[in-house]
């Protein structure tokens, strides 16, 4: 599980508001802060500067790990353990191992997407912290992390009421 | 996004039209073609018909592609879609020549399908139980029917779109949804009817149920190549500017690799359950397509149809760098063209064993074919855009594909 960490945050009444605000916070040369909507805002990701998801290459590593399994799993079965004759066609009969070798690939890719997914989100996540119980429907936040570079909690505080935060507040535990 | 509710006019798309070179480009080649597929018809009649047939079968599918596209976007209520939706109704204009194609290819029709000779058909038994459905007067008919219900349909859908660019009424966008949703139904029925009748009567002993599928396979994903290409052909000239980005050039090419996996999956699950049962009625179409050069080229299909294509499209950057989507998406057009040829030629070449040898075959004949169809095809797509706007300005939706945005 996450370690939890302390830090400012910075409450919106307006998506697009906050889509700016985190964009001049990103100018100001803060990396490692978040922002928390009730839904996905258009335009947020490119705003905070948010790097591109590496799920999509345990998806390809994984499905094609998935491939190769099918094809030695298929090939070992029928054509090296336990060879039978089917219909008279050669042990190693390749259209007869695709779909094995297709469905091992969806399931190595989609399973391991999944497993990917929870471990970079570092879900499940136990009792959050809230921050606010309206961020659920109606609000939006930009948290920054103490763990910033030449963090400095004053300092962050008036950064976010410059770029327009509603509220702002210190948070001891995120 | 800075611009996300700042906007409050829409980019304007630019004016097309198609320069004096490109018109003569287009009637060089329809003029070419034609005098080839003549020279052709004297030299070689039965070769002619089946390149005719290859190439209607080819252009006629990237048409009905066009009507397709608009009709799910049309179904589906997509905002997205709404900037491109026009060029996918461009491709359409080309129906009404298709369907004077079809009259042609009618009058050649004894030239191409064994079932038609009367006296084949009274030595042979299997024929002979089948004559109820091919015969000459029912296909006659039935001909008539796909197109009069596809130009109909046509007209009426993309009819209302550009009335729409006109009088800007949303009550054009709700009836397109009623009458696409009879299109589709329409076009899943009437389509495999179409490549049952036109292609797999070719070899009328043999069938597969999952024929039309196949065909429609190919149409879905060469229209979406040439969809994409058109695409970048407009952003190209700067005509289109805000209004088609690489953002639909993202989602055009998702659905390029989508029906680049369909069609590999449906024409594998035709091979794979003949290939099992092993049945000689069955098996007979893939051994004619395994010597003579045709293994190769049925090996050619797996690889530059599926793995290549599926394999370049697969990262996120091939899908919206233009240059690269389009160079996919001409293999792919290439390779649907390879794709009828491989579903057509095997009946003339094992039909005429002494003359052929029963092998792969492609020569000026094809390429005359091609050259008329493919003149005649981007000869009206370019008519088309010269005519009307490049994007349905006046569509209820618009502001969402102007905005549309793929996120990762």
């Amino acid at each position: 599980m996450a370690k939890r960490v302390s830090g400012v945050v910075g409450i919106w009444y307006d998506d697009f508001e906050l889509v700016e605000a985190a964009r001049k916070v990103r100018e100001a040369g803060y990396k490692k802060f978040d922002a928390i909507t009730p839904f996905p805002v258009h335009g947020l990701e490119e705003a905070i500067g948010i790097q591109r998801s590496k799920i999509p290459w345990v998806t390809l590593i994984m499905g094609t790990t998935g491939l190769l399994s099918g094809l030695a799993l298929t090939y070992w079965t029928s054509a090296v353990d336990w060879p039978i004759n089917v219909g008279g066609k050669p042990f190693f009969s390749g259209p007869a191992f695709v779909p094995v070798m297709f469905e091992l690939t969806i399931l190595f890719a989609a399973l391991s997407s999944v497993i990917a997914l929870f471990a970079f989100c570092g879900l499940p996540k136990v009792d959050p912290p809230i921050i606010d119980p309206d961020l659920t429907s109606h609000k939006f936040a930009i948290f920054i992390p103490s763990t910033e570079e030449n963090y400095d909690t004053g300092r962050a505080e008036q950064l976010l009421r410059q770029v327009g935060a509603k509220e702002v507040r210190h948070i001891s535990e995120y | 996004m800075a611009q996300l509710h700042a906007v409050t006019a829409h980019p304007k798309p630019g004016k097309y039209s198609a320069s004096m070179r490109t018109r003569t480009i287009y009637a060089a080649s329809m003029a070419v073609g034609l005098i080839g597929l003549l020279a052709a018809f004297y030299v070689d009649k039965s070769r002619a018909w089946h390149s005719y047939l290859t190439s209607f079968f080819m252009f006629t599918s990237l048409a009905l592609g066009g009507i397709f596209f608009a009709a799910i976007q049309h179904i589906s209520k997509a905002g997205w879609s709404v900037t491109v939706r026009r060029l996918a109704e461009a491709m359409t204009s080309f129906l009404p020549m298709a369907a004077v194609g079809a009259v042609v290819l009618l009058f050649g029709a004894k030239n191409l399908y064994i079932w038609l000779d009367p006296e084949i058909v009274s030595q042979d038994a299997i024929l002979r139980g089948k004559t109820g459905y091919l015969n000459m007067p029912f296909f006659v008919i039935r001909t008539i029917v796909f197109f009069a219900g596809w130009l109909l349909f046509t007209r009426l859908i993309v009819g209302h779109s550009l009335k729409q660019d006109e009088d800007g009424d949303e009550s054009h966008t709700v009836k397109n949804v009623g009458l696409s949703v009879g299109f589709l139904l329409f076009l899943a029925l009437s389509y495999s009817f179409f490549s049952v009748d036109f292609l797999m009567s070719l070899a009328p002993h043999w069938y597969s149920t999952i024929w039309g599928v196949y065909c429609f396979a190919g149409l879905a994903q060469s229209s979406f190549a040439f969809l994409c290409i058109l695409s970048v052909a407009m952003m190209k000239r700067g005509l289109v500017r805000g209004l088609v980005t690489e953002e639909h050039l993202h989602d055009l090419g998702k659905f390029l690799l989508g029906f680049t996996v369909f069609y590999a999956y449906i024409g594998f699950s035709q091979f794979l359950l003949i290939w099992y049962a092993n049945l000689p009625e069955e098996t007979i179409f893939y051994l004619s397509r395994s010597t003579g050069g045709w293994m190769e080229a049925t090996f050619a299909l797996l690889v530059f149809k599926f793995i290549v294509p599926f394999v370049l499209l697969l990262p996120k950057a091939a899908k919206r760098t233009p240059a690269h989507l389009v160079l996919v998406s001409t293999l792919i057009i290439v390779m649907q063209y390879f794709d009828v040829h491989w579903m057509v030629y095997p009946n003339l070449v094992g039909g005429n064993v002494e003359k052929y040898g029963g092998q792969w075959i492609f020569g000026w004949p094809e390429i005359s074919a091609i050259l008329l169809f493919g003149g005649l095809f981007l000869w009206s797509v370019t008519n088309f855009l010269s005519r009307h706007s490049l994007v349905p300005v006046k569509d209820p939706r618009i502001e969402e594909a102007i905005h549309h945005h793929v996120t990762y």
